[in-house]
């Protein structure tokens, strides 16, 4: 359309010009509407329930009113010993299965990029478990760790060493639910450090290797600089999926024996299911998203990451 | 055209999802199990015979709970019929989820269930307990049974346990010989509902109950309760490694397998031992009440029962399918299809006594009869986790069974407000 302030005829206005031209104006708008209309229903709109919810006593029965108690289930989380407990299991698992998961997965990615970097096969293999769906996962381990029928136990007894009650003893069944999810995930850690050592550029250390640096040095000083925002990425993925760990302790142990292996989301489920409290249950979820952010923006500064 | 027809698809779709499963007159929410397989077996026949259109929701068991709970409170209306285990009757019943019956047995011509039905099935689905309005009405007759293997009980001095102390006896010397591969006991130990299930009748047979009478005090952390807690745990001590983790299918297993000697379970365990393509035990496992303690054994109730949700919008239909599908001839096709009669005649029918995969039924009859009913309580699924996680200690060792009693008492304190 021509315009008159560059000195040229206007058009004359035709049937509908006036909504075109609103449509052309408002074009990006409309374009964005569908997403920010799915956005708004599925994460801002749920987000901002949950902020209400966290503040109100929410009965079972639909005739009684939400009941406004302000911090009251926040103030909660202070004297809940059942919270507390599951706070300090999912910490213990958090911290020690990414631990593990990442020396592994980093240690499987420098062996094979450098050694049986053809195989591809093998790297096939090595990524089955995380393709599998967690409650198959979870499914297989309890028959591996099933005290008087798994694999686990039988390979003991004909070793000659003592059963053990795997999943079901407890000071084995922390252990248990994180060899199964280091066996799950380590692969998406050697996924991404496979991919981080492929970026690598050769110069720098062909450059050490004239210099006389040794293997270790080398990768002391230009692998470990070179795939930090690699490391930063994985282990934060992994770090935020092991606060949400869920389906292995809910097939494995439901939470027991003990309270051993209780963790923050199976008692989010307890609370809001269970128990019929979903405000309580919506403090706690608030709760596990303010640490998950915290933890997040302060490794993301750690790692240099953020600017 | 192109467009017009795509806006026609898609209106169609629109209604159809906003109808969800309108399609059908009245839908059922049922347990993925035997229990629910019965009543979708039933429900397929009666759709046949009535023309009518049923649907069935199975769920896993704590799932039933949750979307029941969850329609519930929201009063969506998506299930007009739920099955329902017996202990979650006052939830469902005080938070107003559950219709009360009385209007539509009037309207039918009835004052109420007939009473062929057993009198502690029919107590159940009254709410309160026995007293109130039914709620429900009983569909599968689940009470627990002592299941032993009355060989192994003999070659170990006991011919027919009828006291805990037998139990012990036969079950002491069998784990003894058994080498860490045999055990003369298994129950289920994992925390939760497992472990509180198979301690309850242990603690009501030695007089210990969770509340006094009059329901204003917790008595946990009583004499009989330390009594039962005693016996439990030399109960432990001869049954396999592991049975912290242990539910109904790890006890039925090691059951089946001949791994173990004796346990608490549910009469719908008795199809798999006397089934050969499952059972290394077929014909060798015998059933009798739960032995006594210091008074009576007594059964945990576990029935399922069915009841119209408050927000049904088909109530009349639902009321009709449960009169029919709770008939003594329907209860019958039930019990053939696996699942513990409610009714007396269907207990004592000769076609099914004289079969030998019912010859447990004298005794299940015997049970429900004796059986008591977990504590009625809205709160029980909380009641039922703290208390679980206490005993679960206790069985793990890692705190006294005195610990477990004085902790679960100050729990259920809490929880209840009782002080």
């Amino acid at each position: 359309m021509l315009r008159p302030d560059k000195g040229m005829p206007a058009a004359s206005p035709r049937p509908g010009g006036v909504l075109e031209h609103w449509t052309e104006r408002h074009l990006r708008y409309l374009m964005l509407a569908p997403t920010m209309i799915v956005l708004l229903a599925l994460t801002i709109f749920p987000s901002f329930y949950m902020f209400y919810a966290a503040v109100h006593r929410i009965s079972p029965n639909p005739d009684l009113p939400w009941e406004f108690v302000g911090s009251g289930n926040f103030a909660r989380l202070l004297t809940d010993a059942q919270f507390h407990v599951a706070l300090r299991n999912t910490a213990v698992f958090t911290i020690v299965a990414v631990t593990f998961e990442f020396l592994l997965g980093l240690g499987l990615a420098l062996l094979l990029d450098r050694f049986i970097r053809r195989l591809t096969f093998l790297k096939t293999v090595l990524m089955i478990p995380m393709m599998l769906p967690p409650i198959a996962v979870a499914i297989t381990w309890k028959i591996i760790y099933e005290p008087q029928f798994g694999v686990l136990n039988e390979i003991m007894f004909r070793l000659g060493l003592p059963l053990q009650a795997w999943a079901g003893d407890v000071n084995l069944a922390m252990f248990s639910i994180i060899v199964a999810d280091v066996w799950q995930w380590t692969p998406f850690i050697f996924l991404l450090m496979l991919a981080g050592l492929a970026s690598l550029p050769i110069e720098p250390y062909e450059a050490a290797a004239l210099d006389g640096a040794s293997s270790w040095r080398q990768f002391w000083d230009l692998t470990l600089p070179f795939l930090k925002p690699v490391i930063a990425i994985a282990v934060l993925l992994r770090v935020m999926d092991a606060l949400r760990l869920f389906d292995l302790v809910f097939i494995l142990t439901g939470g027991g024996p003990a309270d051993r292996t209780k963790v923050l989301s199976l008692y989010i489920y307890q609370v809001a299911y269970r128990f019929a409290d979903p405000g309580y249950a919506a403090a706690i979820s608030l709760f596990v998203l303010f640490v998950t952010i915290v933890l997040s923006t302060w490794f993301m500064k750690r790692m240099r990451l953020a600017e | 055209m192109v467009r017009k027809l795509f806006l026609v698809l898609a209106a169609a779709a629109s209604a159809l999802a906003i109808n969800g499963v309108a399609w059908a007159d009245f839908t059922i929410l049922v347990p993925s199990s035997s229990e629910g397989d019965g009543l979708r077996a039933a429900a397929a026949d009666y759709s046949k015979m009535k023309g009518t259109k049923v649907e069935i929701v199975q769920a896993p068991y704590a799932n039933v709970f949750e979307q029941g709970a969850n329609a519930g409170a929201t009063k969506s209306g998506v299930f007009d019929i739920i099955l329902m285990d017996d202990p979650w009757i006052p939830f469902f019943a005080e938070n107003g989820h559950l219709e009360d019956l009385t209007p539509f047995f009037k309207q039918a011509g009835l004052e109420g269930p007939d009473t062929d039905f057993l009198s502690k099935s029919l107590a159940i689905c009254r709410n309160p307990y026995n007293t109130g309005p039914y709620v429900c009405l009983p569909y599968v007759g689940n009470a627990q049974m002592f299941f032993y293997d009355a060989a192994k009980y003999k070659e170990a001095g006991v011919d027919a346990p009828k006291t805990w102390d037998d139990v012990l006896k036969a079950s002491q010397a069998l784990t003894k010989e058994g080498g860490g591969r045999y055990f003369g006991y298994v129950f289920r130990g994992g925390q939760g509902n497992p472990v509180v299930a198979d301690f309850m009748p242990i603690f009501w047979s030695y007089g210990a109950n969770m509340f006094n009478e009059d329901r204003t005090k917790v008595t946990i952390d009583t004499p009989e309760g330390a009594a039962a807690m005693k016996t439990f745990m030399a109960l432990r001590d001869v049954s396999p490694k592991g049975i912290e983790s242990y539910n109904a299918n790890e006890v039925g297993t090691a059951l089946a397998a001949g791994t173990a000697a004796s346990s608490i379970n549910w009469p719908n365990w008795v199809a798999t031992f006397e089934d050969p393509s499952q059972s290394k035990m077929v014909g060798k496992i015998s059933y009798s009440p739960i032995p006594a303690g210091t008074k009576p054994g007594s059964s945990e109730i576990g029935h399922w029962t069915m009841g119209i949700m408050s927000a049904s919008k088909n109530k009349q239909e639902a009321f009709d399918f449960m009169i029919w599908a709770t008939s003594p001839e329907q209860i019958k096709i039930s019990a053939e299809r696996g699942n513990p009669p409610v009714r007396t005649s269907v207990f004592t029918d000769p076609e099914l006594t004289k079969q030998e995969k019912f010859r447990h039924y004298p005794v299940l009859m015997e049970a429900i009869q004796a059986s008591t009913p977990r504590p009625r309580h809205p709160k029980w699924p909380e009641i039922e986790n703290a208390f679980g996680i206490e005993l679960s200690k206790a069985v793990a060792g890692t705190i006294t069974p005195e610990e477990a009693l004085k902790n679960s008492q100050i729990a259920v304190e809490e929880i209840t407000g009782l002080k």
